[in-house]
């Protein structure tokens, strides 16, 4: 807050200088972000007629309902799997010693920082059908057929859960150092087992950071274009791949735009649902909580 | 119930450390299908070859004039967007109200609303503003989306920032824009570098919206990996991941060293 009688000039012509500097991102942003989105939005009940035949088409058309069932199944997956597998990485690295913590935060950032096309083409290199690991499993005779274990729900598994962790265990990381440690002493000094003070105070202080986690990956998974398009090859069809489709092949703007503003509505539901959650609600407003 | 309780504080420890092996390990397959003897995507046979390496420098083999595209759309985005964010992020922090904290909210939008929207959108108005497959239209999508981490990390180094300094120096009788660039923009230099630096990674690793806005004319990195990964022969494309593996690891490492270093100097 501005003290409105500081200053040797008029506090207006301050304000008025500060607001000016917000204006030419905030041009930007509404002309080359917000209506170029809108116009997906319009374009969406507009094209090829006005109303709302294209999402009629949408719920009727059988392609459609098969890639939406595959992105909320692989989506899901994903999500239940990636904060699992973070929540224990942030357990042990907020219980680690400094020294060890660095080494395994280098393990996790690496993987953050680094492309997601190299990650994908990684994962590719190791999993398809001449790849290092069935190679592997050919020499030492474990199979003698190689396993199809890319191009497929579980590569395009595979890699989304790689990409997603990263992500995932950072925010988790974030919640679980900002607890109060003093508060496991206390329960434990009162007698709780280990277990207890994980069920009953650990797991309730980091459901913020969990509720948040889980928003974003799942919100990330639904929209996701380069994994499941490298890694599914299109036999995995997601959303985002089958939108890119319509746009590139068949030119079909009506389902592209219905289709993403389904998809935009979808995330701006759970986004309003989440924002309840001060955590989030802090990200967006750079507020303080109270 | 001792073994089980061991059990109960091993067996987590040892799940998170086979996880960081997962995170990590895999990463590390490209670098000996980078230095294979074979021209095709292999480990190495007989011996290992940097060819594959030498290749990356032929300009004609199209990772050379990529890797500059990139490189120049990375500084072109980190220039402007840094610019607009800063401007922005200092603006709405000193004047506050509702303005500033409604178009917070549409310049960071772009963290959570799916990239394939905006790709969706973007299409349309190149098209119809013939800026499809050009540089400017590259960079300008570039900017929209690396303005959200500018906007963040200049926040984050504005908030740890005391108004009173600014009303300080506004008592004292300077002028607005000489407040802004004398009193606030030294204090918060380490955001905006931060802020400048994400946004050229982000543009140097865009791929979802640049992908549909561009052709033959703009071949940024990303793009040409992403043509080399649906061809899946070249290993010219291990040779690369193996470049920007190291590139990343190196990034970090000089972080934490820094780190620790100014980290034992205030101690």
């Amino acid at each position: 807050m501005l003290p409105h009688s500081a200053g040797g000039y008029g506090v207006s012509n301050f304000k008025r200088t500060a607001l000016m500097l917000t204006l030419p991102a905030s041009i930007v942003a509404i002309s080359l972000y917000a209506a170029p989105i809108a116009q997906v939005l319009a374009l969406s009940v507009t094209e090829p007629t006005i109303g709302w035949s294209n999402y009629q088409r949408l719920f009727a058309n059988p392609a459609v309902g098969r890639v939406v069932m595959t992105t909320l199944k692989v989506s899901a997956t994903t999500t239940v799997l990636t904060v699992l597998a973070s929540y224990i990485v942030a357990f042990e690295l907020i219980h680690l010693s400094a020294r060890l913590r660095r080494v395994a935060l280098f393990l996790v950032l690496v993987p953050f920082w680094i492309s997601v096309l190299v990650r994908a083409f990684s994962w590719i290199t190791i999993l398809r059908r001449q790849g290092i690991l069935n190679s592997a499993l050919i020499k030492t005779g474990i199979v003698s057929t190689p396993l199809e274990l890319v191009y497929n729900l579980l590569g395009v598994t595979i890699g989304m859960v790689h990409y997603m962790i990263p992500f995932a265990t950072l925010l988790l990381y974030a919640n679980l150092s900002d607890i109060d440690r003093r508060i496991m002493q206390a329960a434990r000094s009162l007698g709780a087992s280990p277990a207890i003070v994980f069920y009953r105070v650990w797991l309730p202080l980091s459901l913020p950071g969990i509720a948040l986690s889980t928003l974003f990956v799942f919100v990330f998974s639904l929209g996701f274009l380069v994994t499941p398009a490298l890694l599914g090859a299109g036999k995995v069809l997601m959303l985002a791949e089958y939108v890119s489709i319509q746009i590139s092949n068949t030119s079909r703007w009506d389902l592209a735009t219905s289709l993403s503003t389904a998809l935009l509505l979808v995330v701006g539901a759970l986004v309003f649902v989440a924002m309840r959650s001060s955590a989030l609600r802090a990200v967006f407003t750079a507020k303080p909580q109270p | 119930m001792k073994p089980a309780r061991i059990l109960g504080a091993t067996l987590p420890r040892l799940a998170a450390w086979c996880l960081l092996g997962f995170l990590f390990l895999p990463l590390l397959v490209v670098i000996p299908v980078a230095l294979t003897d074979r021209d095709y995507l292999s480990l190495p046979q007989e011996g290992i070859s940097f060819d594959h390496f030498a290749a990356l420098l032929d300009w004609d083999n199209g990772w050379l004039p990529s890797i500059l595209t990139s490189a120049g759309v990375g500084l072109a985005c980190s220039a402007l967007a840094t610019t607009l964010g800063v401007a922005f992020t200092v603006g709405a922090w000193a004047a506050g109200g509702r303005w500033p904290s409604f178009m917070r909210i549409i310049l960071l939008s772009p963290i959570i609303v799916p990239p394939i929207i905006y790709a969706v959108g973007m299409v349309k108005l190149w098209a119809r503003l013939s800026l499809l497959d050009s540089y400017t239209g590259v960079i300008i999508v570039h900017i929209v989306l690396a303005l959200p981490l500018v906007v963040l990390a200049v926040g984050a180094s504005l908030s740890n920032l005391d108004q009173r300094l600014m009303q300080a120096a506004r008592s004292l009788g300077a002028r607005p824009l000489r407040v802004f660039a004398k009193i606030i923009l030294p204090n918060i230099a380490p955001g905006i570098a931060a802020g400048a630096l994400l946004a050229f990674v982000i543009s140097w690793d865009e791929i979802t919206v640049t992908l549909f806005i561009t052709g033959r004319a703009v071949v940024t990195l990303p793009r040409r990996i992403w043509t080399s990964i649906e061809d899946a022969v070249d290993p010219a494309l291990a040779a690369i991941a193996t470049v920007l593996l190291l590139i990343t690891i190196l990034a970090l490492v000089a972080r934490a060293l820094s780190e620790g270093r100014s980290g034992k100097k205030t101690a």
